[in-house]
């Protein structure tokens, strides 16, 4: 029988997404086998991260501090708010470097079937941050699918009720594409969307 | 278990995906001839993946699976198009039909009505038409698919055609029956309404309002007393 502090790093592992019980117990194996230093290292950051990180007053990213460093740079146009789904979208817009307003983060997107909904979404505080006098506009960033869309769509109506003024990201084919190559889905809605030149 | 076979070409809808291991998808289909199917999509999220611009919900599919278990293997997934995406409202009335079919319909119990039934739904979501008419239609066919529907234009007692005038309560798995002044509680509908109903007439906005009290009454009491989400969600939202 495995000692039971081992049961408890593979038990702990699985809350790690895609692992189950195989790959959680292989990954305990290699911290304690073949890489003990990682294993404090990965143990330490995690700790760290707990303590530290929490979510930014005004982005709802995370950051160390109430209000992130984004969010505190005076040389980002404060009338721009941008709305993503996850972190790894607002640092892909960011690389486009074709965007300089704010941002909000929801952490997730609507899933009813799911039980998503605006209460887990905390849509409430996104409403409280477009309330900022400054904003011109608000930036519907959330992805192209039907989840995406329907908070895209939840929120605009939201923010449309209160005044604020909403866009959402246009879609079509991309950018040095050739229909050729491009899915039927795709040019579909580009010829519904189509716009007048 | 099942003999292992192969399906090809089947109609087929997604009702709701979720992620499984590092780069699949597990997800849950209506197909035509095989009703409720749970297919996992090897690699389906990978970027460079065929399938992920294909297997949206909503949309009309044909899909190709195979293997004898509980969950089956997808080989391939056309899109038909020919149907806008969802927008707006429509989107969030189309989550709560897949739900309804994903709590209600079994696995591997095929309803091609119903199919036929769910794909015009859509439709006219889609077209951007009333919505509640498309829905109580939607959940009508429902409960008669999967045999819940007990007559709606026959009084329980006497067997008889109900009076247009009437006032009604309905018992579940039996019918109408005239409503007693001790009706408190329970929804009471006019006669009009449950002729209306039974013919898919919606153009009277009491059939409308009545139609919804009973259907939300009788698709209750078949879910065992669980809470729809699409429905949380939606009245959270209307909240807000």
């Amino acid at each position: 029988m495995s000692p039971s502090s081992l049961d408890e790093l593979i038990e702990a592992l699985r809350c790690l997404p895609g692992v189950g019980p195989k790959s959680a117990q292989r990954m305990a194996y290699h911290l304690l086998q073949r890489n003990q230093r990682g294993a404090a290292r990965l143990s330490q950051a995690l700790q760290r991260a707990l303590e530290v990180l929490r979510h930014c007053e005004r982005c709802n990213t995370f950051a160390e501090s109430a209000v992130c460093s984004r969010c505190a740079n005076p040389q980002r146009d404060p009338a721009l708010l941008c709305v993503v789904e996850m972190p790894a979208d607002l640092a892909m817009i960011e690389q486009t470097h074709a965007y300089n307003g704010m941002y909000y983060v929801l952490m997730g997107r609507l899933s009813p079937l799911d039980g998503i909904g605006p209460r887990e979404l905390r849509l409430d505080r996104l409403i409280a941050r477009a309330a900022d006098p400054a904003l011109r506009e608000v930036i519907l960033a959330t992805n192209f699918t039907n989840e995406g869309e329907a908070t895209a769509h939840m929120i605009s109506d939201l923010l449309a009720a209160r005044g604020v003024r909403t866009s959402r990201l246009s879609r079509g084919v991309p950018v040095g594409g050739e229909l050729e190559h491009t899915d039927s889905g795709t040019i579909a809605q580009a010829l519904i969307e189509r716009r007048a030149l | 278990m099942s003999p292992k076979q192969r399906i090809d070409q089947q109609p087929a809808f997604v009702l709701h995906s979720w992620p499984w291991r590092e780069t699949s998808l597990i997800v849950e289909v209506f197909s035509r001839d095989f009703g409720r199917v749970g297919l996992v999509a090897k690699g389906a999220r990978r970027p460079q993946s065929a399938l992920r611009g294909v297997l949206m919900a909503f949309q009309p599919l044909r899909v190709d699976w195979s293997g004898g278990g509980e969950i089956k293997t997808l080989v391939r997934a056309e899109w038909q198009g020919g149907q806008p995406l969802l927008q707006g409202r429509a989107l969030l009335c189309a989550y709560y039909l897949n739900e309804l079919l994903v709590r209600l319909s079994a696995r591997e119990d095929p309803h091609p009505v119903l199919f036929e039934d769910y794909g015009s739904a859509l439709a006219d979501l889609a077209r951007q038409t009333a919505a509640a008419p498309v829905l109580r239609r939607f959940e009508l066919a429902l409960l008669r698919e999967l045999g819940y529907g007990a007559g709606l234009a026959n009084d329980a007692q006497t067997g008889e055609i109900v009076d247009p005038a009437g006032r009604y309560v309905y018992i579940i798995e039996k019918g109408p029956v005239r409503a007693t002044l001790d009706a408190a509680g329970q929804v009471v509908v006019s006669g009009q309404t449950l002729i209306d109903l039974a013919q898919n007439a919606f153009e009277r906005p009491e059939t409308l309002a009545q139609g919804k009290q009973l259907l939300r009454t009788l698709i209750h009491h078949y879910l065992g007393g669980q809470t729809l989400q699409s429905r949380r969600v939606l009245k959270e939202f209307q909240e807000l």
